[in-house]
């Protein structure tokens, strides 16, 4: 039983957004970034391994879906899957590299990589459309046998869309975050040396991570591309890669569910606060600087301990 | 009719999807007319949006309603990024029905912007300096205020010839990204044909902030002018340092895409004193919307306005017009109202060109004076010189359907 | 003069003060094992307070003097009342309450002195530029050669020279050697990150006549600190000096090699020590 609470928190989540959010567009980013933390989350929570380069998976996702649905058209579906795979080639190749440095050289390694990334993009502005970024990405209807099944073109048909994706997703990730796979990562992240010991493959391990991290976000970055209908160079920026960072560590890194709280958190309170004070930013800096200091499993650990707290309560009053 | 409205909004309530479409025909027959303000408030670029959203502000005040509909606004910080920019617009269209969006001070966001605005059935105009806004990437639904490439080059390395004939060679420090290579390429066909000895380029990419070594560079090249293509912060600081090293006092120096007073305010006179700059506005402009721009601006804020406010102004004054024209807010017959119509804006006689939506107005060549001669604390140059020069429709790359 | 000798003294000036700006980073990492995302902040400060120092017509020079002094006491502050919390936590909380940190810093930077930059004046005795044949060369830049290299003598002075210098490099051998020989470790740690916080901010003033001071000048010294950092050797005063001059010849020679990709080689340099020699040029080895 307790294995499905979780999906359907998700799933919770996803109902509930339509019925009381008035913008499609708002309610699709809130799941194309819960896809981006959980990816962060599987690398940094699951493995122990903190990424700053997700901004280059999430990039190339974007860049992949707009170069295969408008200079070298393929249908949405083979697009979408391309875009995943670019993701998980990029991590790959970051990934390969990056975990030949443990701890605090391995953060640097992905910052650089996050760097060059963003200046190699902002060079090739025959591939990545340089600073404009690439411009007029549309989003197909999905058609089957010449029948339009699902048109994609209002918001909030789009959110069924990214909803129905994220949902797939989110369960995929559970059960390879339930899986032996899964739970030996854990043990990566807790005491690395001792599972080197027992005799695992620590370097074949985090690359696999690294994969399906790379996967998921690069999956976030194409939908992200559909949804603004274009893929900017800002999407393999730094502050890109810090946003998803951030997005996990409010959350909680206990659990993939707990991401999704996380960036709903960041992107419904960055799009209020935004509307009401030029300088939101300092407010989000003081929750950052609350969470580390007070609330370090995240808003999972909140809700966590409201909800046990609660529990206690309801059962001494049933004594 | 009251109850079948109440009905009507009761079944939709059930139905998220189509929420949108009626809001907007609901709203577009009564209700206030609704704007949108897309400026980053936050980030690199806050302190242009800071003032663009204070020239709307005063553009709506000013005229309060139109077609006995109230206008409003709401501000959306882009944050400096193209994805925001288009989602917030997105968002605006469909929560508040807003269909007339003025801003996009970056590129990038700009173009994003023009294409979003024409899928929510919208208008966007812009200050924005790439080409592609009303060039290649040009639509029906987006429009343009401020001068481009072309236009800023030839009014200012034209005259500057003219003044200078005996300055023969000059040297180019360009921004690497089509922007910059707009105004180099228009600045490279000019020395062709004047016999312009171009003795070196040094490009840069947008993030960098240390510009010694171009300048070493540039002071190699032995050339009479010092033709800078950068833009904004970047601009002001190789300005910074090009002084620092004295290249002030060697040479001329032109820069050729300024920002305006504001950045006169933070480089200061006696760091500017000399130099020529081109510009898109300036407040000493002698038109009666300017000096009428200026007396509101100082009434309400108690300062002169710069690029930033005024463009976002005019912009939101020529929606506004624009609908008053129509007769009406929808899209299309607003667009309609728009092309060709001729008034008198900022700078003069402005004219809103049909064929590309660029707006044909002067661009002014200034020179900044010495501290000592300024006759008020906003006084930081002579305007020299100004004019119109636009690519005839055929070369602009613009295909509107 | 050959062009590119011209480059290279100019890379001189750059470098000297990137290792200004990037020795108190090494330092703090060295000792505390934290990276501090913060560290763009006090350099950010240390150009804001000059700027309303010298708004105030005190003169640069005590400017000079007074500012790090200032910005270290918020930094020792910041250690002793925030920081100090999160040691014992996992890796991420360092950098998620520095980001933070950083981002309250910069708004209250735009708060109290506008989202537009300002210029800091050059001192007047130190306008103009150095002529020597065809090499223009401003003069304050070279006092910035010279007074970095001081302190560069200065700073070695206290960390080999002096007992406290001695407990901060034994501190980043072991801490736990360290107080078990009596001395306040935590005494030491915010005292070291008071020093970083200085050094950086030491780096925002002299900087501030040649950048200007604008709000979102920390996070573009916060990027060329890790790379001098890492290309250096974390925790190595001699990596930060080396690493220093290395990235700001090779930016500087870039100019004109390849102008638009002076960036890109930047961090290029940093992956590439990172995979050659992990622990940087002069890193040891963990």
């Amino acid at each position: 039983m307790k294995n499905n609470t979780h999906f359907l928190l998700a799933l919770t989540v996803v109902l509930l957004m339509p019925a009381f959010m008035q913008s499609g567009s708002l309610a699709s980013e809130v799941l194309i970034f819960g896809l981006a933390a959980m990816g962060c989350n599987l690398l940094l929570g699951f493995t122990g391994l903190l990424s700053f380069g997700q901004g280059v998976f999430f990039g190339l996702g974007s860049y992949t879906i707009a170069l295969t649905l408008t200079r070298w058209p393929l249908p949405m579906p083979l697009a979408l899957l391309l875009a995943i795979a670019m993701g998980a080639l990029g991590a790959a190749v970051v990934g390969w590299v990056a975990i030949r440095q443990k701890g605090t050289y391995f953060v640097m390694l992905t910052l650089a990589f996050a760097q060059m990334f963003y200046f190699i993009a902002y060079t090739a502005t025959g591939i990545t459309g340089g600073d404009n970024g690439l411009l007029d990405i549309p989003r197909p209807s999905i058609v089957v046998l010449g029948q339009t099944l699902w048109s994609l073109t209002s918001p909030w048909q789009f959110y069924g869309f990214v909803a129905a994706v994220f949902l797939l997703a989110f369960w995929l990730l559970q059960k390879v975050s339930r899986s032996t796979f899964g739970r030996t990562l854990l043990a990566v992240r807790d005491n690395e040396e001792r599972a080197g010991a027992i005799g695992y493959n620590l370097k074949l391990l985090k690359l696999q991570a690294f994969v399906i991290s790379g996967a998921v976000t690069g999956l976030a970055g194409a939908l992200h591309a559909m949804m603004t209908g274009i893929a900017p160079l800002s999407n393999a920026e730094y502050h890109t890669s810090e946003m998803i960072l951030v997005m996990t560590v409010i959350g909680g890194t206990g659990n993939l569910f707990a991401s999704v709280l996380g960036s709903a958190f960041y992107v419904l309170m960055a799009d209020w606060l935004s509307s009401l004070w030029p300088r939101w930013l300092l407010l989000l800096g003081l929750v950052l600087m609350a969470v580390s200091l007070w609330m370090q499993r995240g808003l999972w650990g909140l809700g966590d301990s409201v909800w046990r707290r609660l529990r206690s309560k309801l059962e001494t009053k049933h004594e | 009719m009251q109850r079948r409205q109440l009905l009507q909004l009761s079944a939709l309530g059930a139905l998220p999807a189509s929420m949108g479409l009626f809001q907007s025909a609901f709203a577009q027959t009564s209700g206030p007319i609704q704007f949108g303000c897309p400026v980053p408030m936050s980030g690199a670029f806050a302190a242009n949006g800071k003032y663009a959203d204070l020239g709307m502000k005063l553009a709506i005040e000013q005229y309060g309603t139109a077609l006995k509909r109230p206008l409003a606004y709401t501000l959306l910080d882009t944050e400096g990024k193209p994805a925001t920019a288009v989602r917030k617009v997105q968002e605006s269209a469909q929560q508040q029905g807003a269909r007339f969006f003025a801003g996009g001070i970056l590129s990038s966001e700009a173009l994003a912007m023009g294409k979003e605005a024409e899928k929510a059935g919208g208008i966007f105009i812009t200050t924005a300096g790439a080409d592609e806004i009303t060039g290649s990437d040009c639509n029906a639904a987006t429009f343009r205020w401020s001068v481009p490439t072309f236009g800023a080059i030839e009014q200012t390395v034209r005259p500057l010839i003219e003044l200078m004939p005996k300055a023969k060679r000059w040297y180019t420090i360009t921004p690497q990204y089509v922007f910059g290579d707009g105004l180099l390429s228009a600045a490279k066909n000019i020395f062709k044909e004047k016999g312009i000895e171009h003795v070196g380029n040094s490009y840069h990419s947008l993030a960098e902030k240390e510009f010694s070594g171009y300048i070493t560079n540039a002071i190699a090249a032995k050339p009479d002018v010092l033709l800078l293509l950068n833009f904004g912060g970047q601009c002001a600081d190789t300005l910074r340092q090009a002084v620092s090293f004295g290249l002030n006092k060697n040479m001329t120096i032109l820069v050729a895409w300024a920002s305006g007073l504001e950045q006169f305010e933070s480089l200061g006179a006696d760091l500017c004193e000399g130099i020529y700059f081109g510009a898109q506005y300036w407040h000493t402009v002698d038109s009666v919307l300017n000096r009428d721009l200026v007396k509101r601006t100082n009434d309400s804020f108690k300062a002169n306005p710069n690029y930033s406010l005024a463009g976002s102004y005019i912009c939101t004054k020529l929606l506004i017009d624009g609908i008053i024209k129509a007769g009406s807010a929808d899209q299309k017959a607003v667009i309609a109202a728009l092309e060709g119509m001729k008034y008198q804006g900022l700078t003069g006689e402005e004219e809103v060109r049909k064929a590309d939506h660029q707006v044909l107005k002067n661009y002014y060549l200034l020179k900044a004076k010495a501290k000592a001669k300024m006759k008020n604390k906003d006084d930081y140059v002579d305007v020299l010189s100004s004019g119109k020069s636009f690519l005839p429709i055929d070369q602009t790359g613009c295909k509107k359907a | 003069m050959n062009i590119y000798l011209l480059q290279v003294v100019n890379g001189v000036g750059i470098g000297m003060l990137y290792f200004l700006l990037a020795v108190g980073l090494s330092i703090v990492f060295g000792l505390l094992r934290f990276v501090n995302f913060a560290h763009g902040a006090f350099y950010l400060l240390g150009a804001y307070f000059c700027y309303q120092m010298m708004q105030w017509d005190t003169s640069f020079w005590l400017a000079l003097v007074l500012v790090p002094l200032a910005v270290g006491a918020i930094g020792w502050l910041t250690e002793k009342l925030m920081l100090r919390h999160v040691y014992d936590t996992a890796h991420e909380f360092h950098i998620v309450i520095t980001v933070g940190l950083a981002l309250v810093v910069q708004e209250l930077v735009i708060l109290q002195w506008g989202p537009l930059g300002t210029n800091v004046a050059v001192p007047d005795v130190l306008q103009g530029v150095v002529m020597w044949g065809s090499f223009i060369y401003p003069k304050y830049r070279l006092f910035v050669i010279g007074f970095t290299a001081v302190l560069a003598v200065l700073l070695w002075w206290v960390l080999e020279g002096t007992r406290l210098g001695s407990a901060v490099r034994a501190g980043s051998e072991s801490t736990e050697m360290v107080s078990l020989l009596g001395i306040n470790v935590f005494r030491i740690f915010s005292l070291v990150f008071a020093l970083g916080a200085a050094t950086a901010a030491l780096a925002g003033v002299l900087a501030a006549p040649i950048r200007g001071a604008e709000p979102f000048m920390g996070i573009e010294a916060l990027g060329v600190a890790f790379v001098v950092v890492v290309v250096g050797g974390m925790g190595s005063f001699g990596g930060a000096l080396l690493g220093g001059l290395l990235i700001g010849v090779v930016q500087s020679v870039m100019s004109t090699l390849w102008p638009e990709g002076a960036r890109l080689m930047i961090y290029i340099a940093m992956a590439a020590v990172l995979l050659l020699r992990p622990n940087g040029l002069l890193g040891r080895k963990e």
